[in-house]
């Protein structure tokens, strides 16, 4: 390929990718030195932000939330993941069916199907999940309050970042299974390996690059978990449920204040943050890449 | 026999296309649904000088029962010629961000924007709405604009100039199950004291878990309650207008979080998570007996479509905190606004806010809205008698250009408060500090 076709094909990529994300980037870089208010020149703050940022013991309630629940989440989407795509792997016919009905939690917007899943949960509309719970088992499980309580409340989150993302993560593993060699697998069998032992010794590492990639994309996606939870954790602000996001979107769109400065340089810091919890991956593929 | 497989390069490929397909199409399956009202809105004359060229007018209002007949009015009733007015579907929150947004550079989103009596004067005294005097003088015989309420247009003015054009009050209103309530020989609470014994009345003889609804949503509503049970202590101000202090340290607010607080009992244990949809599905589902909401809600309690007991309820103005006290009640007139950004001309701006507040299309808004017009005829309004005791029992209002930001920097204490996290020596000192702060900033 010539150079000029080269950066003619290149070209629009690369504008695309300074406009959408190099400039937000830098904007938000820039206004986290900053006092900004809406429609007008920020006035350089210095670190006066990341100060208050760090200084503020929500920001430290918010990280610990948000990476428990990613570390929660992600485990649950790649295990039951790797099940289903391993129980889709041996349909027929019926497969793209069943794929079809498992990929509708992951293609339906999120609001809406948390929506939808706090109601299982909610009383006022129903609440077959919470009758089920208390009515039919005699309040065994104490009533639980899904919506106030933190740990109840943590609980649907959870179940609600699984259903929606757990598709995704059987979607990919899937994927990969589909490229392990029929030839090793029969190999192992005539070598005396149980079916676990094929999972575990063969099938396993041999998909290891595929379930770096489905981590590095789960942790990306949870990490930033933010409409689900307006439906789902309205009692965040006292329960300890309020994700990265929620906390920069109240910060600096919905509080009094409306800091912007301030929203941006925790914006800063959320960057910084996904890039140590995704470090362990990206060295992952890098290595299989190279391999 | 093995069914036929595809190349294994295929394969991963062709099954997310077909799985993702099936998915797509199971879910487009549901339509969209219409974007607005306006298809079957009321019609009323909006004879502007048409314009020289194509002229969109963006309308930003948000959605709700007694709003939506102004908003659809003006929709069907002024687009036509040159000019087009678009109003898409938004609620109250994306409303306030929009609002933000819109009135923060030299040019905005909108053209006519959706305020009332409490934004009014942070806005105004920003300089980000346009002064409507002239325009109101201008247009006042064309569209009988003398016949609203005087009230109404002065809870739309801010240093004695006019910002906002009213078309309907919201007012706190209590709905009660009348049929319940005659039952057991109980009227229409008058004080939380009375309210309080309905409740438990209620719940020996009915059985009734949680009779009293109100909505006390702890990331928007709470505010609004802790005000109203503030104000129905009289002349109880979140901050003394003269010497510019919070008064948070005060005996009205400890009393006002202390009754607030001896309601829970009688409420369902997740009532912080309770917005006024909640509190309505409560009332609909019969879990609730009692509740008091904005009379933009009450309309939607007598449909038939809504509930089943959509003929049980009845209507009063709330009780007040203490015996002799005001009402628990707050009022806040909505209205038109004409940003000081926009490009459109303004009087054509203030034609088409004047049609969608005329007469007819005031009382086409009857019993959805309590409309700012003096002569619609709201006899056929379930609700309107309550809604005007609630206006006259009403508290004095407390309308400040620091309003909305102290009653957003004391929300997260309050849901502390409420959520049984603090005190109320803590939560009074964390809301005078909380307050100060936004004192400070306005200098």
């Amino acid at each position: 390929m010539k150079r000029r076709q080269f950066w003619a094909l290149v070209a629009p990529s690369v504008v695309v990718m300074f406009g959408f994300m190099l400039v937000p980037l830098y904007q938000t870089l820039r206004w986290s030195f900053e006092s900004v208010n809406y429609g007008e020149a920020g006035t350089f703050i210095g670190l006066t932000n990341y100060r208050a940022a760090l200084g503020d013991a929500r920001l430290g309630r918010a990280v610990l939330f948000t990476v428990g629940l990613t570390v929660v989440a992600s485990a649950f989407c790649i295990v039951f993941g790797y099940v289903l795509a391993a129980l889709v792997n041996k349909l027929g016919r019926a497969r793209p069916l069943v794929l079809g009905i498992l990929l509708i939690s992951y293609v339906s917007p999120q609001v809406v199907g948390a929506v939808a899943f706090s109601w299982l949960f909610d009383s006022n509309f129903g609440g077959i999940v919470d009758y089920l719970l208390n009515a039919v088992s005699g309040g065994a499980f104490g009533n639980p309050l899904w919506f106030t309580s933190t740990w109840p409340n943590r609980l649907i989150i959870v179940a609600n970042v699984v259903w929606f993302m757990l598709p995704f993560a059987m979607l990919m593993i899937l994927a990969g299974l589909q490229g392990v060699s029929e030839e090793t697998l029969e190999a192992a069998e005539i070598d005396g390996a149980s079916p676990l032992q094929r999972h575990l010794y063969v099938i396993i590492p041999s998909i290891r690059g595929v379930l770096g990639f489905v981590v590095l994309i789960l942790t990306m996606d949870v990490i930033r978990v933010f409409d689900s939870l307006i439906p789902l954790a309205p009692q965040s602000l006292t329960n300890g449920n309020e994700s990265l996001m929620v906390y920069i979107y109240r910060v600096a769109f919905s509080e009094a204040s409306r800091n912007l400065g301030l929203g941006s340089a925790i914006s800063v810091l959320t960057i910084i943050l996904i890039l140590i919890l995704l470090f362990p991956s990206i060295r992952n593929i890098v290595k299989e890449a190279r391999a | 026999m093995r069914h036929m497989r595809l190349p294994r390069s295929q394969r991963p490929v062709r099954l997310m296309a077909v799985g993702l397909l099936a998915a797509s199409l199971a879910l487009t399956a549901c339509g969209a649904g219409s974007r607005t009202g306006a298809a079957t809105a009321t019609k009323v004359a909006c004879d502007f000088t048409n314009p020289s060229t194509p002229t969109t007018i963006n309308v930003l209002a948000y959605n709700s029962s007694a709003v939506d007949p102004f908003s659809n009015t003006m929709v069907a009733s002024c687009t036509h010629d040159n000019v087009t007015v678009k109003h898409d579907p938004i609620d109250f929150a994306g409303q306030l961000e929009k609002t933000t947004a819109t009135l923060a550079g030299d040019t905005g989103t909108y053209d006519v924007v959706e305020t009332y009596t409490y934004a009014i004067p942070d806005l105004a005294s920003r300089g980000k709405l346009q002064p409507l005097d002239d325009l109101y003088a201008k247009n006042k015989d064309k569209y009988a604009l003398g016949d609203l309420d005087p009230n109404t247009l002065k809870s739309m003015t801010y240093d004695g100039k006019l910002y906002g054009l009213p078309m309907q009050s919201q007012l706190l209103v209590m709905a009660y199950r009348k049929d319940l309530f005659d039952k057991n020989g109980l009227t229409p609470p008058t004080t939380f004291e009375e309210l309080r014994t309905d409740a438990k009345r209620l719940q020996d003889a009915e059985g009734m878990k949680y009779p009293i609804a109100l909505p006390l949503l702890s990331t928007a509503d709470l505010d609004t309650a802790f005000a109203a049970a503030l104000g129905s202590q009289d002349s109880a101000f979140f901050v003394n207008p003269d010497t510019k202090k919070p008064n948070f340290t005060e005996e009205p607010t400890a009393k006002a979080l202390e009754q607030l607080k001896s309601l829970l009992p009688y409420m369902d244990p997740q009532v912080t998570t309770f917005d006024q949809p909640k509190v309505q599905q409560q009332l609909y589902n019969g879990k609730a007996a009692v509740a008091v909401m904005f009379s933009g809600r009450m309309n939607d309690l007598v449909q038939q479509k809504n509930t089943k007991l959509y003929d049980k309820f009845g209507f009063a103005a709330p009780p007040a905190v203490f015996a002799g006290g005001k009402a628990y009640s707050t009022v806040s007139t909505d209205g038109w606004s004409i940003p000081f950004n926009t490009k459109v001309d303004k009087d054509l701006l203030f034609e088409v806010i004047g049609a969608s507040v005329s007469q007819e299309a005031s009382q086409a808004s009857v019993p959805a809205a309590f409309p700012a017009r003096t002569t619609v005829d709201q006899s056929a309004s379930p609700y309107a008698a309550a809604t005007k005791d609630s206006l006259a029992k009403g508290p004095t209002k407390e309308i400040q250009p620091y309003v909305p930001a102290v009653s957003e920097a004391i929300r997260p204490v309050l849901a502390n408060y409420m959520a049984g996290k603090i005190d109320v020596p803590a939560a009074q000192q964390q809301m005078q500090a909380a307050a100060e702060k936004v004192m400070a900033a306005q200098k």
